[in-house]
């Protein structure tokens, strides 16, 4: 990378800096006319003689002169600010472009990196770097040729002046730029030095604040916080003394700068005045130096500040080059080809050497030969350097020494389009990425774009936008939002299929229960035929639990006559649901159309009394217990954010009766409407109020209904958008006084799904199940089994497993099995640190201190090329 | 069905004999109250035990599995607390709880049992006292046995 600022600015934008010259110098003619024209008005125009005068042609007496002058003035202050307008964002422009230029080339070289590079860096120093860091280089680089050149020339051209005037008179003028020309650079120096140890004292504290975020759970389970504080108290403290120095000296300058500035006019009164006096010089020259000295004042100040922003950025600019500017980094071939070269024959490793110093394990002269199609465990404990070698293998490392080959192509040669499509790299703690269970998927297979996205209407102006800021920055050309997977590395023909496929992968590595699950408690939108054949399902279950008394005792059907016990007073009353699931039922009564119904039916009264008498029960209940017990978060329906709110409310319901106001009001019905009867048993909610709901329920969707937008019905013969594929199967409530009768009618459930043949389209509502940041919302079998899928998706000619599925119960032997027999025909490394597992794999490699131990390399038939892969990029 | 009725009931349950009415209210309202059918399990043996069992209406069967068969040990009703011992130490249950009869129970689970014994230390006492009662009559019952038992010896 340029090592320099200015290098990177002129290598990038030189033609836009020529053009920022060149807009800047047209603006000086029209500053200059817009400065002369009113001299004209006053002096000619106004005071001026001799009407009418000839204007281009034309005979205008005063009057019309004067306005023609006016406009004309009118006109000029119109183009100067239009001209600066242009200006700026053209500088604006092409600041921000080297600016997205210069944070895509530093993420590029992230990716980069070799391996090694990462335990030396953290993401908390990295990211500021690229995004905070470089932040001011932006409005820096639109000036950086432009204002030196023009405060300069300007400068000059003042100076020039005097000279003519006076040469002494010059010579005063400039006596003590020397002065300031070795003093400022002097401070500004060590201004530079100060600005590199605060950038590096603010990424160190990023990363000490990077590492209390990932470490809070030890913080806090070692009352280790004070020390953590005292830690960044320190740092800030450094940060502080730095930025005290910095200042200080930023204003010796500034201090420097007027006191010279203002003491040179020291010189014109005493040797121009000595000089008029003598009559060396007239008066009238004095008066003009002067003046013209008062000008020099303006660029002086423009240049002294672009000097230091400029000090500043190049240091900013340099701190963060330097610690991508690596000298071992992957040469950028390796991202951006796109050539997948055909990998034949066995894996051979001679005498590969790998050392990262510090007592990590290492390989040392391992050597070793997969054939092609061998299945081939590497058993090695921690310190084995098992996983050194399992990463070398994938091309993940470089050796230092020797070579790894495939069929004879030594690997570090090859891109990362071939080694990322046909070597599958699984280990343990496998990233999982935000976004869905499909995306997780997918992700082996988005290597470039594959189709063109489709263009919305009114989309493609802003495709080709983006294509053409994307060339100009030489950014990635590619589309995000187009289609990226590459089905026939999948070995599918199109979406459908993919799917199909990565069913079938998932039910391989045995996740396949899991997803059904997810898919279950999913959200069906849109699939209108997936739909119809869902509510079949949910009417064949309506009979079977009608029909059948044990199952009727395990479920309560939605009657839009009865009332639900094991239901919400909420869903009771809307015999429906918010039509936004992110609304909770305490949040229904702000809806002012809910509240209007609830005056009008007569209700309010009743469900602001039932909230009040649970509140009471509530405070009755958890008013004795201590702050410390969980009791009440676990059990009391309300919120201890609310609870001074309810106190308060019920304080004054016993102080004598006044009107309740309508934000209270609303907290009492939100309790109201949380009570399930089966399960709370408060008392609450008799008979008589539950036939008051049911009555009430009708004139709701009569009067309120679905128009609003707002809020869902219960309605058997059509879908429930808010509730999941589950709820609307069941279409009731499993009863709150069975015991597990969730977990009987999901089993039930499952039969019914198997016999209309609907698990799969539910597994598939299952990979739109989100995974949460980092599969947060996964468990670490799932995102392992998430992870192992993901390789098996895409088919790779090699795959390398390291960790995962490599313990000796059972589980994890089936998983294995799994893989074993997914990967059939093709090259599998499996790595393990229990030789036990090792042995049930033909081949095997056992690894001590980086060594080779013990080799068990049986006859294997030779085979020089694989199957005809069905890789995409191959045909 | 409210907690006040299940209160009524927890009043005569002799474990809770001593402790006053609002705490077994909060105890009602934390508990789950479920119903079983007829020849439904309310546990099973050698499962881990999670909760205690209050028996509001109906009776069951305490069976117990052994390599000659299940054999009913004992038959539980109305006002009885079983399970208790699983909920306070970790031990798997020693016998299954069959329904013999339409039942209501009140579940409650071991974390809140053991959550409410610390808010209340007095009800931990009385619990103590209840289960400390029992034992001496268990002792009392072996020592009669083991005398009986040396009794047939001798004789």
């Amino acid at each position: 990378m340029e090592s320099s600022l200015f290098r990177f600015i002129w290598n990038y934008s030189k033609r836009q800096q020529v053009v920022i010259m060149l807009i800047t110098t047209l603006s000086f003619p029209l500053l200059y006319i817009m400065l002369e024209l009113p001299k004209l008005i006053v002096n000619d125009a106004i005071q001026g003689k001799s009407f009418p005068r000839n204007v281009a042609g034309f005979d205008l007496d005063q009057i019309p002169y004067l306005l023609v002058l006016c406009f004309a003035f009118l006109g000029l202050v119109i183009l100067n600010n239009g001209v600066k307008y242009t200006l700026n964002v053209y500088k604006g422009l092409t600041g921000e472009r080297m600016l997205r230029r210069l944070r895509y080339e530093l993420f590029q070289r992230v990716l980069r990196f070799r391996l090694p590079q990462f335990r030396r860096v953290s993401s908390s120093e990295i990211i500021p770097m690229i995004t905070s860091e470089v932040e001011d280089l932006g409005g820096f680089i639109g000036d950086a040729i432009a204002v030196p050149a023009f405060q300069g020339g300007t400068l000059l051209v003042y100076l020039s002046f005097i000279f003519v005037q006076d040469p002494l008179l010059g010579l005063a003028a400039v006596a003590l730029y020397p002065v300031q020309g070795y003093l400022i650079p002097k401070l500004q120096r060590r201004v530079v030095v100060l600005a590199r140890q605060r950038v590096r004292n603010v990424r160190s504290i990023a990363d000490r604040v990077g590492e209390g975020i990932n470490g809070v759970n030890e913080i806090h389970a070692n009352d280790t916080s004070a020390w953590h504080l005292a830690d960044l108290s320190n740092r800030l403290h450094t940060n502080f003394t730095i930025r005290y120095e910095i200042f200080k000296r930023k204003y010796m300058i500034k201090f420097i700068n007027n006191l010279i500035n203002q003491l040179t006019p020291f010189f014109f009164y005493s040797i121009g005045g000595y000089l008029v006096i003598q009559g060396n010089i007239s008066f009238g020259a004095l008066v003009a130096v002067l003046a013209a000295y008062k000008d020099l004042a303006g660029p002086w100040k423009e240049l002294l500040a672009y000097y230091q922003t400029q000090a500043d950025c190049s240091v900013k600019y340099q701190t963060v080059i330097e610690n991508f500017d690596l000298p071992d980094l992957y040469p950028l071939e390796r991202l951006t080809s796109d050539e997948v070269v055909k990998l034949a024959g066995p894996l051979a490793m001679t005498s590969v050497s790998f050392s990262e110093g510090g007592g990590r394990p290492e390989a040392q002269a391992v050597t070793m030969e997969v054939p092609l199609g061998a299945h081939c465990a590497v058993v090695g404990d921690d310190r084995s350097g098992r996983s050194e070698v399992l990463l070398l293998a994938a091309g993940l490392l470089t050796p230092d020494s020797g070579r790894v080959e495939i069929g004879g192509r030594n690997i570090d040669a090859l891109a990362a389009a071939t080694l990322g499509r046909l070597i599958g790299y699984v280990a343990s703690g496998a990233h999982i990425f935000s976004g869905t269970l499909r995306d997780n998927l997918y992700y082996g297979l988005r290597h470039r774009p594959v189709t063109v996205a489709e263009a919305v209407e009114g989309a493609l102006p802003d495709i080709a936008y983006r294509r053409t800021e994307a060339e100009v920055t030489s950014n990635s050309p590619f589309d995000v939002s187009a289609e990226w997977e590459d089905y026939r590395a999948a070995g599918a023909v199109d979406r459908e299929t993919l799917e199909q496929s990565a069913i079938d992968v998932l039910s391989k590595v045995g996740l396949d229960d899991d997803v059904y699950r997810m898919g279950l408690q999913a959200r069906l939108d849109g699939h209108a035929a997936l739909k119809d054949r869902m509510l079949g399902l949910r009417a064949a279950i309506g009979e079977r639990v009608k029909s059948d008394p044990k199952l009727g005792d395990l479920v309560e059907l939605w009657d839009i006559d009865r009332f639900n016990r094991s239901a919400s007073v909420a869903e009771n009353l809307l015999f429906g649901l918010p039509a936004d699931p992110s609304v909770s039922i305490g949040q229904i009564p702000q809806n002012e159309r809910f509240i209007a119904f609830l005056k009008q039916s007569g209700l309010h009264p009743e469900l602001v009394s039932i909230g009040r008498k649970t509140a009471e029960t509530m405070v009755e209940l958890f008013g004795s217990l201590s702050a410390e017990s969980s009791l009440q978060e676990s059990f009391s329906f309300i919120g201890s954010d609310q609870m001074p709110d309810v106190e308060r409310i019920l304080r004054k319901g016993a102080s004598g009766d006044g009107e309740l106001p309508d934000a209270d009001a609303r907290l009492l019905i939100g309790i109201a409407l949380k009570i399930v009867p089966a399960k709370h048993r408060l008392g609450v909610v008799d008979e008589e109020v539950e036939a008051k709901i049911v009555q009430a329920r009708k004139a709701f969707h009569e009067r309120v209904g679905t128009a609003s937008g707002k809020f869902v019905l219960f309605d058997r013969g059509a879908w429930v958008t808010p509730l999941s594929i589950e709820d609307n199967l069941i279409f009731g409530k499993p009863r709150g006084d069975r015991r597990d009768a969730r977990e009987r009618i999901e089993f039930f459930i499952g039969k019914m799904v198997d016999e209309m043949e609907l698990r799969e389209p539910i597994l598939k509502a299952g990979l739109d199940y989100n995974v949460g940041v980092a599969g947060s919302r996964l468990t670490g079998s799932q995102r392992e089994k998430v992870a192992l899928a993901r390789a098996l998706l895409k088919k790779p000619y090699i795959l390398i497993v390291d960790g995962p599925a490599s313990g000796a119960n059972t589980h994890d032997r089936t998983l294995r099995d799994a893989i074993r027999d997914a990967m059939e025909g093709r090259t599998l490394l499996f790595g393990c640190d229990d030789p036990q597992v090792g042995s049930e794999f033909e081949f095997s490699v056992t690894l001590n201190n980086g060594r080779v131990e013990d080799l068990n390399a049986p006859q294997w038939p030779r085979i020089e090329e694989a199957e005809p892969l069905t890789q995409g990029s191959l045909q | 069905m409210t907690i006040d009725s299940e209160v009524d009931t927890l009043c005569r349950v002799p474990l809770f004999k001593g402790i006053d009415a609002k705490k077994l209210r909060l105890l009602a309202f934390i508990s789950e109250r479920t119903c079983f059918r007829s020849g439904e399990h309310l546990c099973s043996q050698g499962e881990r035990g999670d909760s205690a069992f209050i028996i509001l209406k109906g009776e069951a069967d305490v069976v117990v599995t052994t390599e000659s068969g299940e054999q009913v040990v004992a038959q539980v009703g109305a006002n009885d607390i079983v399970g208790e011992i699983a909920i306070l130490c970790d031990v798997p249950r020693t016998a299954s709880l069959v329904a013999v009869s339409d039942m209501d129970v009140l579940t409650i689970s071991k974390e809140s049992f053991l959550k409410l014994l610390k808010e209340f230390p007095e009800m931990a006492l009385e619990v103590m006292r209840a289960l400390a009662q029992r034992l001496e009559k268990t002792t009392r019952d072996l020592s009669t046995a083991t005398a009986i038992l040396a009794d047939q010896a001798a004789g």
